[in-house]
């Protein structure tokens, strides 16, 4: 899960509101489709669940590069589906950003960024199964792709704001981020990998959590809202 | 070897603080407690002097004193923080145009050197953070699990807020299902020191977490819908309006704040 790797304060007033009113819309147009479509008691439960487990796991420090922590978006993505993928990203943020973990005034550049990993990976899932690819490389190459697709968002959302009280010219700015961008796309490959051999356990375990099983019901529906 | 990771808050300790303990804070309404985060979003962003964020950043650090709060678990806590402050801030303490602070150092890129613009840009965004990090944790370990439910409840729309109180509710469940599932593992010989031999292993505990999650979600819905549940978790706990004294006080944060940004920062007016 790419975050803004930047604190609260480092981007300029301009750039808070900005974000926050494009993490608004898009929460806002999620939610629109998720009540249009009617979202059942067992979207909210496992959204509500699902989100905790999320939240959960990023207690976890994997002994990769001195230790990292993952919140496995893409996998919730793939799970839950993009309009409760993006909801969960939102509710997670809140979490993180509670604990000091992710910046408050952030909240809508970081729901964006891990919306976009969810949606794409939960888009590229769906488009490797139905090309008969087996689960293992699709979950893995889905979340790869998700993650990369947050990470070079985030570098794009940073180099677009500047940082607050930098002189530095965009250009110079854009060096400094994509060495971030490109520690990110290596975190990114290790979480795909990592979904790849959980989406395969989880298919050993219950194949109808990703639309293996007789559970078939769990196909996009009109809201974008599956499970 | 791999465990829950103690420089990550963990929202158990979080709540036993606000439940268990009482300080000044504790007592200090909740909604005056997240509306002075919001103003100290908004100061860290708009102040631009260092003397000034670091005299917020002192000011936080007092407030989590009077709580009666652990430092020494802040400073652990500080650790992704800072980490997020070092990996863009490092870099541009190096290329921020100005004086630079000693000699330079010769790289196969050209000479490098940290300069005191740099320096001090790095010093800022520290503090920037450091001090919206800070009150926050102060505000969600002196505040009581019912009344952030209740907060959530209401300023939420729906359906997020019925994720954002499920979530909240059954955090507390997964964290120690991880817990468990780490330290079954590990009393079976496990050793989780390594990522990429131990990988399987890792999806197991992972994959078993949210097998745990879905299914939990999935008796959850049986009970919800046997309760009559139509799409609203009924709250029983109420969180009352702030005091006068501590309307005032948030008024005059914000005020403080903008009046700070039109006059020294933005220089919309003069006095």
């Amino acid at each position: 899960m790419a975050h803004i790797h930047l604190g609260e304060g480092s981007f300029p007033l301009w750039a808070l509101v900005l974000w926050t009113l494009v993490g608004v819309g898009l929460i806002g147009v999620v939610t629109y489709r998720v009540r249009k479509g009617g979202i059942k008691t067992h979207q909210i439960a496992l959204a509500g669940i699902g989100a905790a487990a999320s939240f959960a796991i990023f207690q976890l420090n994997l002994p990769v590069w001195g230790g990292i922590h993952m919140n496995l978006t893409g996998l919730v993505g793939i799970l839950a589906g993009p309009a409760l993928g993006a909801l969960i990203a939102l509710v997670v943020n809140i979490f993180s950003a509670a604990l000091g973990h992710g910046a408050v005034g952030l909240l809508g550049a970081n729901t964006l960024v891990n919306a976009t990993e969810a949606v794409v990976a939960y888009y590229i899932f769906k488009t490797l199964m139905r090309m008969d690819w087996d689960i293992f490389p699709a979950s893995a190459s889905a979340a790869t792709i998700g993650l990369s697709a947050g990470a070079v968002l985030m570098g794009a959302i940073i180099v677009i704001s500047g940082v607050n009280g930098s002189a530095l010219p965009r250009a110079d700015l854009t060096i400094a981020v994509a060495g971030l961008v490109g520690l990110n796309l290596g975190v990114a490959v290790i979480e795909g990998i990592l979904t790849g051999f959980v989406v395969q356990f989880l298919a050993s375990v219950r194949p109808d959590l990703v639309g293996l099983g007789d559970r078939q019901q769990g196909e996009e529906d009109l809201s974008g809202v599956t499970a | 070897m791999t465990t829950l990771s103690n420089h990550v808050p963990d929202p158990r300790l979080i709540t036993a603080y606000a439940e268990h303990r009482d300080s000044p804070l504790h007592r200090v309404n909740p909604w005056t407690k997240f509306s002075i985060v919001g103003a100290l979003v908004l100061a860290v962003t708009v102040a631009d002097a260092l003397v000034i964020l670091a005299g917020l950043y002192a000011a936080t650090l007092v407030a989590y004193g009077i709580a009666g709060l652990p430092y020494r678990r802040l400073g652990l806590w500080y650790t992704l923080p800072l980490l997020f402050i070092v990996s863009v801030a490092g870099p541009l303490a190096f290329l921020e145009p100005g004086t630079s602070i000693g000699g330079a150092i010769g790289t196969p890129l050209g000479e490098l050197s940290v300069t005191w613009e740099g320096a001090i840009l790095f010093a800022e965004l520290s503090c920037r953070s450091l001090t919206v990090v800070t009150f926050t944790l102060t505000a969600t370990m002196t505040t009581r699990y019912a009344d952030i439910a209740y907060l959530l409840g209401r300023m939420l729309p729906n359906p997020i807020d019925q994720v954002a109180l499920l979530t909240y509710r059954f955090t507390f469940v997964m964290v120690e299902t991880l817990e468990d599932l780490v330290k079954a593992v590990l009393a079976r010989g496990a050793t989780l020191s390594e990522f990429w031999a131990n990988r399987r292993t890792y999806a197991r505990i992972l994959g078993m977490t949210l097998l745990t999650a879905i299914e939990r979600s999935e008796r959850l819905v049986k009970s919800m819908e046997a309760r009559g549940y139509d799409g609203d978790i009924t709250l029983y706990g109420d969180v009352p309006r702030p005091s006068l004294r501590g309307l005032a006080g948030v008024a005059l944060c914000y005020v403080a704040v903008v009046g700070y940004a039109l006059v020294a920062v933005y220089g919309v007016v003069s006095l």
